[in-house]
């Protein structure tokens, strides 16, 4: 699973930054089109519940969702991975 | 299904200030409801007027907003006239304990089986701040600019004193074990109240030195004393700061309710 902030419900109150236990949140530098400064994920792939849920068949850790006021964090389904041919220049 | 399966997405965003804590409870809600495999048709939202009594507006289901303090009158009326429907309220600080106060007291003595949500940020928020029946001692509002002098409303005890199943506090920062609350009060026949401590930014966090929506989370976080230790602190007789709140379940108990699903 793949974590995302949706900036047009981000009110940028930062309480994501504080509740979760891996500080995947980091506060964000720049204002977006609205003005709001939109936190930054800090490796997301880290998340409990990006790594698990599909495995468990279950929403795992899901504090920040809870936590955020505006609704603005979910997780949207990854491209199943595919094997890639690397080929290697010399 | 999630919680977020519950709200009326083109309502959203909704106009609450950021950072403040009521969407946090509203979510917390909703994922408790969504647990207990209730369909919408059968679920009924009422509240008052406020800030928090917006939430119904941005649910699903059919829902009372009704006038000031009125919620659980309306509330009581909707399960007596037909049992079957799941009422849940959501109410303020304000609505609840100041102009709805008789009518919190007597649904509690009724013991009638409805889920009172209370999201408590100690003051006014919608009309500019003025001081609420639980603005702690020392807090700035408009109406007490040097500082609340009189002793606040302890919500839980006056539910349980007035005859409420279930009683519980949790704060903006307990959002699972919140959630786990509202759905054991949602299990429990009778009238159940949970108190949610939140942050209100705008009308109380500004004037009371939290400058940021974290340090009011961090001052709920660090001032909560569960009730396991409370007991112990009690039993040792420890002297227990004024400034801090017992969070957990309070009261659970099984008198005799109204209104139940036969
Ligand atoms: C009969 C009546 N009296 C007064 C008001 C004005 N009024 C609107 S909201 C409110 C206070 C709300 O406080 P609270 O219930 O704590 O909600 P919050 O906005 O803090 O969530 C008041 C006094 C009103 N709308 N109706
Ligand atoms: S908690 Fe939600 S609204 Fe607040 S900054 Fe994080 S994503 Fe944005
Ligand atoms: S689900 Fe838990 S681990 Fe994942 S980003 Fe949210 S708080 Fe962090
Ligand atoms: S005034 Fe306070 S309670 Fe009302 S929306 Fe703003 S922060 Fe929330
Ligand atoms: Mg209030």
């Amino acid at each position: 699973m793949k974590l995302a902030i949706d900036e047009t419900r981000c009110k940028g109150c930062n309480l994501c930054t504080k509740v979760c236990p891996y500080k995947i949140f980091k506060e964000g530098k720049r204002p977006n089109r609205k003005g709001i400064v939109v936190p930054e994920l800090d490796r997301p792939e880290r998340c409990t519940n990006c790594r698990l849920r599909n495995l468990y068949g279950r929403q795992l850790c899901g504090v920040c969702q809870l936590t955020c006021p505006d609704q603005a964090i979910h997780w949207t389904e990854e491209e199943p991975y595919e094997p890639h041919k690397v080929a290697i220049e010399y | 299904m999630s919680f977020d399966d519950w709200y009326r997405q083109d309502r959203l965003p909704h106009i609450y200030c950021a950072g403040c804590g009521n969407g946090t409870i509203i979510n917390c809600t909703l994922a408790a409801i969504d647990q207990m495999g209730w369909k919408k048709e059968e679920t009924v939202f009422v509240s008052g007027i406020g800030c928090s009594s917006r939430a119904p507006g941005y649910i699903l289901t059919d829902s009372l907003h009704t006038t000031h303090g009125r919620a659980l009158a309306f509330a009581t009326g909707v399960k007596m006239a037909n049992r079957d429907l799941h009422v849940v309220v959501f109410t303020g600080d304000g609505d609840l304990a100041a102009i709805g106060g008789n009518h919190f007291i007597h649904a509690c003595r009724r013991n009638i089986d409805i889920t009172v949500v209370c999201m408590n940020n100690q003051i006014y928020g919608m009309t500019g701040g003025q001081g609420s029946p639980t603005t702690p001692k020392g807090c700035l509002s408009s109406t007490t600019p040097y500082g609340c002098t009189e002793t606040p409303f302890d919500l839980c005890e006056l539910a349980t004193a007035a005859g409420a199943n279930y009683v519980a506090r949790w704060t903006s920062y307990h959002v699972k074990e919140l959630e786990k609350a509202v759905k054991v009060g949602l299990e429990t026949p009778g009238f159940s109240f949970i108190e949610a401590l939140v942050q209100c930014p705008t009308a109380f966090g500004r004037r009371n030195k939290f400058r940021q929506v974290a340090d009011h989370v961090e001052y709920l976080k660090v001032h909560s004393l569960l009730r396991a230790k409370r007991d112990r602190m009690l039993e040792a007789g420890e002297h227990i700061p004024e400034d801090m709140f017992v969070v957990g379940e309070l009261t659970r108990r099984n008198r005799p309710a109204m209104g139940v699903k036969p």
